[in-house]
């Protein structure tokens, strides 16, 4: 097969899930503008997709393409059926809330230009080889691959002593969804479905740009577009094959999701946070962290007087990840946390822990020293010279979850600069496209 | 009497804000394009429009074996000769540990073993490594090859 039917497959494969995703997400997203109910219908759909794939593993049948897309298509016809009695009235009164804008076009068009200069290079370049990171050899690839050649979730994957290195306990979405979408052409081809993650690029630039154009401006929208295209540090072909890049998309629709709920009294809002509370926490443990901080976030913020309301977008961002911890728990047992030393924390060794702390907060400081300070001091001079914004509420949610890494970095089972050297750029990075909601939000005087 | 619009007060003082904003935006864009490397893009852009137009001889996994090209060859060859079902020790140099990685994803589904597993290995393929060779075992591109047990099918 070459490399442009393999692509097709793969294309194939994603646009079936984004037109599950879009069926099924239409109850939360009515409202939204185009782009940003694509972003949720790719990341609604990869969750159904995977799902898919689970049930024809049980079932015994080998996934194909067919068949994923008969799963797809029974499930879209379930909620398109069940919805249609709702939809022409959102329709309605989406219309009618979206006045016309009369902002200028010349710089949002000329940096959407950037911005899709940015992102056809990171196409280009994450399309030029098989996979090839380290992460993608060690567990995300190689959990996918298995899947997909064996036609099952083998239990060794969760018990074999030999794979120690393959995190075990890490979530199981992405590679389910490299899985799923290698059944689409029939063989595992580690270059075609590198596809997946400017697939996932895309989704959060379309993300990004629709909320902050519906929500703030068209200038503003544009801004943060081209600021998270141009992140090169998570836009990066060594991130292909990784979890950093899907995780990026569903860290902006989690905000985006809990913006719009401190912001508006619809449903819908707690509907999204669900959905991004699932997306988070089935892509990366720390998904996990960044919703339970968003629900800290809401909790304080909230409109008093409103506790129902509150509830139900607490119980909205919660239970979806409780659910997953629930199901993978009973799906494969206890696994260990091969990444920490959890005996640091017994009084014993409780002596240890200021010496560890200091050097990594140490090695942070360095980091930011010595290839942060331009970024760092540019952020802090934005923050002075502009004015409040819509997402100034979930500022402090970015420096405790780096807070909450150093914390994760002075358990490390590993020495925790080798650690920090290996892992800290890139999984801090993939908060930068979400932050990007809360910087361009702000008003420029 | 020219009209001319009274300028809002403080207006010279929002320029000035709006100014740094603009500024402190630009270099912010700036330095997240610090990894970039030019030249290493330009010959991945060569490599996809290489492999679009399905060059034979092209080999997309190459990239991955930068520490040891002669290593995807190897592996190539297990692959061949060691059926899936089968558990493999690979024994390779320790370092880096792309060797072990690259070994359990090449040749997955296949069982990889390292060398303290040996014992539960159908067959033994080692590469630029002493340990665990014995006699005999069959010479493949840059290793040996041992039959152990009776292989699955």
């Amino acid at each position: 097969m070459s490399l442009l039917a393999a692509l097709a497959s793969v294309l194939a494969g994603l646009a079936s899930a984004s037109a599950v995703g879009w069926a099924v997400s239409r109850a939360a997203t009515w409202g939204l503008t185009l782009r940003e109910r694509i972003a949720w219908a790719l990341a609604c759909g990869l969750n159904i997709q995977a799902f898919g794939l689970l049930v024809l593993l049980s079932l015994r049948a080998r996934p194909s393409g067919w068949r994923l897309l008969l799963f797809d298509f029974a499930v879209a016809a379930l909620a398109l059926a069940m919805d249609r009695s709702r939809s022409r009235a959102r329709a309605a009164r989406a219309a009618e809330s979206r006045p016309a804008s009369r902002e200028s076009w010349l710089v949002p068009t000329l940096l959407y230009g950037v911005a899709a200069l940015a992102w056809s290079i990171f196409l280009g370049e994450a399309l030029a080889d098989s996979m090839w990171a380290t992460d993608f050899l060690a567990f995300w690839g190689y959990k996918g691959k298995v899947i997909a050649l064996t036609a099952e979730i083998p239990r060794r994957l969760f018990q074999d002593p030999v794979l120690y290195f393959a995190h075990r306990e890490y979530p199981m979405l992405v590679p389910l969804s490299l899985a799923a979408l290698a059944a689409f052409g029939g063989r595992w081809n580690d270059q075609a479905l590198a596809l997946f993650y400017p697939a996932c690029a895309l989704a959060t630039l379309l993300a990004v740009s629709g909320f902050l154009e519906r929500r703030v401006s068209r200038r503003a929208a544009a801004t943060a577009t081209a600021l998270a295209a141009l992140c090169a540090f998570l836009y990066r072909p060594a991130n292909a094959g990784t979890a950093e890049i899907p995780f990026a998309l569903a860290l902006v629709l989690a905000c985006s999701a809990a913006i719009d709920f401190l912001k508006e009294d619809r449903t819908s809002s707690a509907l999204r946070l669900a959905l991004a509370s699932l997306f988070c926490a089935s892509l990366k443990q720390e998904g996990a962290l960044f919703v339970f901080l968003l629900a800290v976030v809401l909790a304080i913020h909230a409109r008093r007087g409103d506790a129902r309301r509150l509830r139900g977008a607490l119980g909205a961002l919660l239970l979806p990840v409780v659910a997953h911890w629930i199901a993978l728990y009973l799906a494969r047992g206890n696994q260990t946390r091969r990444d920490f030393d959890f005996t640091l924390l017994e009084p014993r060794r409780w002596a240890e822990l200021p010496a560890l702390f200091g050097l990594v907060l140490g090695r942070f400081a360095r980091i930011g020293w010595t290839e942060a300070l331009v970024p760092i001091l540019a952020i802090a001079v934005f923050f002075l010279v502009t004015r409040r914004g819509i997402g100034d509420a979930l500022l402090p949610v970015f420096p405790v979850q780096i807070l909450v890494y150093a914390i994760a970095f002075t358990v490390s089972s590993f020495d925790p600069l080798y650690a920090i050297d290996g892992a800290f750029r890139r999984i801090a990075m993939t908060m930068f496209p979400a932050f990007t909601l809360v910087l361009c939000a702000r008003e420029i005087p | 009497m020219t009209s001319r619009e009274p300028r809002a007060p403080g207006a010279r003082g929002h320029r000035l804000r709006a100014a740094l904003a603009a500024i402190c935006l630009l270099a912010l864009a700036a330095s997240l394009l610090s990894p970039n490397q030019p030249e290493a893009t330009r010959a991945r852009l060569r490599r996809f429009q290489s492999a679009l137009a399905g060059h034979p001889g092209d080999r997309p996994e190459a990239m991955g074996f930068w520490f040891d090209p002669d290593y995807l060859g190897f592996l190539d060859e297990v692959g061949r000769r060691v059926p899936r079902a089968a558990t493999v020790a690979v024994l390779v140099p320790p370092r880096p540990d792309l060797y072990k990685y690259q070994a359990n994803y090449r040749l997955a589904p296949r069982r990889v073993v390292e060398e303290r597993w040996l014992d539960e290995a159908d067959v033994v393929a080692t590469y630029k490594s002493e340990i665990g060779r014995g006699p005999g075992g069959e010479a493949i591109p840059g290793g040996l090859l041992w039959k152990r047990h009776s292989e699955p099918r």
